[in-house]
């Protein structure tokens, strides 16, 4: 949660969607949190069930570039997310990083490791058990939209339009967000660097 | 010269579907337990899940290695014996074995199950080869990471079994089936357990200068800067303060990348062309073994198309490792 853990977010369509919502309770996001969650849980029964080993499985998802965290419990028989302002304490372990890498990672787009080693992600807490929610997840095949879709059935034509028109709308901010960067950061690259010694 | 095989690894359904879509001639996994070598968390498979593996493998083209390749605890083979029996009944197409008393458990109950030599066995000399499988008929040996392309071609000449190498991936400090480093700190080790500085002991803490600071059990073993690339959690690659300078003491944290010497690897007469990675994510394994493919199937052409993998590496760096060994 920003800013709290210094670490910097990336400059994106998120990072400002953060910024708005921040003197919003994350309460108000819970219903359609619930209803999400109700139908991921639905498409993959079998979800959490790579977590049997563990005894403890309340985990903190914390996405860098909201004002919100995330508390995921994954015991296999009543899993549960909920939007929080606060960290929870009896999480077992955080998991760290930008929404969008934490959306891939949830979708098995990404490796894992690979973002652990280039340090996009980080993790605290009991390395175990992040590492069976890792697994359990990459197995998994969820691909929310896909399978928000497949909910709606009939329904799916106007919604699939709504993503659409989304997706288009985040991809033109992010590219305008991109250029603003590029602006901002001229400046700095024309001065001229000083001769060495 | 040997049509080269690309074996590749998976530690879940999900990830035996990327390898196979993504072009592996056979698929390398293990049960969840202590019988394989990657015995973490939330990996592996269930007998029920390897057997639609086998079936998803088989009407695809691609074959399936079962490992379990690491030595029994004393007094109790039965998990082992276990393993090697329902790979047996599941219809794996080999088994990869590295203890001599498993050795002879399978060529005697299941004379017609081939079987592989594993890594872990560190068979890396023709006449440890020649006992491996005068004694139990061993089909392939895969060879420890310790040998040039030279050697390994030195080697096949004096040996009559398929030779198997590590082509990608995370390397071993090669004392493999040996090390006892990650016994040594954690009490568990991957020659037994199947752990290498297992989970339950790694800890990552971030301190007072920004610093993430990794520990196994008891030691802290490695501090990276904000903006350094880190490694896994394993002593090998820990960075140790010796004569007041803080440096990589056994190993870097980097990965093996051969692709740039495959054509070699084949005059060498290398059957099996390894990916490691069981640990990894479906995205690793699509990525890797889709660049793999298309590297092997390349080389017809005269020249190996290379893929840029750094970015999904341990360390973020790649190395040729002993294949060349610029060090001597």
């Amino acid at each position: 949660m920003f800013p709290t853990h210094g670490k910097t977010p990336p400059l994106s369509p998120v990072l400002l969607a953060g910024l708005l919502a921040r003197p919003l309770s994350p309460r108000l996001l819970q219903p359609a949190l619930d209803a999400i969650f109700a139908i991921l849980n639905r498409s993959h029964p079998g979800l959490f069930e790579r977590l049997s080993c563990l005894n403890e499985t309340v985990f903190l998802i914390d996405p860098i570039d909201l004002p919100l965290v995330f508390i995921l419990d994954a015991d296999p028989e009543h899993p549960r997310l909920t939007a929080a302002r606060e960290d929870a304490d009896r999480a077992v372990a955080t998991i760290r990083g930008p929404l969008l890498t934490l959306i891939d990672l949830l979708e098995g787009r990404i490796d894992g490791d690979a973002m652990f080693f280039s340090r996009t992600l980080s993790i605290e807490g009991d390395t175990e058990a992040v590492v069976a929610l890792r697994n359990a997840v990459d197995d998994a095949g969820i691909d929310v939209k896909r399978d928000l879709l497949d909910f709606l059935g009939p329904f799916a034509m106007p919604a699939r339009h709504a993503f659409g028109l989304g997706e288009r709308l985040y991809s033109r901010l992010n590219d305008d967000l991109e250029f603003l960067k590029d602006c901002a950061l001229a400046p700095q690259s024309r001065i001229p660097k000083a001769p060495e010694a | 010269m040997t049509a080269l095989e690309l074996v590749c690894p998976a530690g879940t359904p999900a990830a035996l579907k990327a390898a196979v879509s993504s072009g592996a001639d056979a698929v390398y996994l293990g049960f969840r337990d202590a019988t394989n070598a990657r015995n973490f968390p939330g990996l592996n498979f269930s007998r029920d899940e390897l057997q639609q593996g086998i079936d998803h493998a088989h009407d695809n083209g691609c074959k399936i290695f079962l490992a379990i390749n690491t030595f029994p605890t004393a007094g109790d083979s039965t998990a082992w014996h276990q393993a090697v029996d329902d790979g047996a009944s599941l219809g794996v197409d080999a088994v990869i074995l590295a203890d001599i008393g498993m050795l002879d458990y399978a060529s005697r109950k299941h004379p017609d199950l081939r079987r592989h030599l594993s890594v872990q066995a560190s068979a890396s000399n023709p006449e440890a080869i020649r006992f491996y499988q005068d004694a139990f008929d061993v089909k392939r040996v895969v060879l420890p990471r310790v040998l040039s392309v030279a050697e390994i071609a030195a080697l096949n000449k004096e040996i009559d079994v398929e030779t198997e190498v590590f082509v990608f991936g995370g390397l071993c400090v090669m004392a493999e089936g040996r090390c006892a480093l990650s016994s040594y700190a954690t009490g568990q080790s991957p020659n037994t357990n199947g752990v290498c500085s297992p989970a339950c002991a790694v800890r990552y803490d971030e301190d007072e200068n920004g610093r993430m600071v990794s520990k196994l059990g008891d030691f802290t073993i490695n501090a990276f800067e904000a903006d350094e690339a880190a490694g896994y959690p394993t002593l090998c690659k820990g960075r140790f303060v010796a004569n007041g300078e803080a440096s990589y003491l056994f190993e870097d944290p980097v990965s093996l990348n051969a692709a740039s010497i495959l054509p070699d690897l084949a005059k060498a007469g290398v059957t099996g062309l390894k990916i490691e990675g069981r640990q990894r994510g479906k995205a690793y394994i699509a990525k890797v073994v889709t660049s793999f493919r298309r590297a092997v199937d390349s080389m017809d052409d005269g020249a190996v198309v290379e893929t840029d993998l750094t970015e999904i590496t341990e360390g973020q760096r790649k190395t040729a490792g002993a294949y060349q060994k610029t060090w001597r």
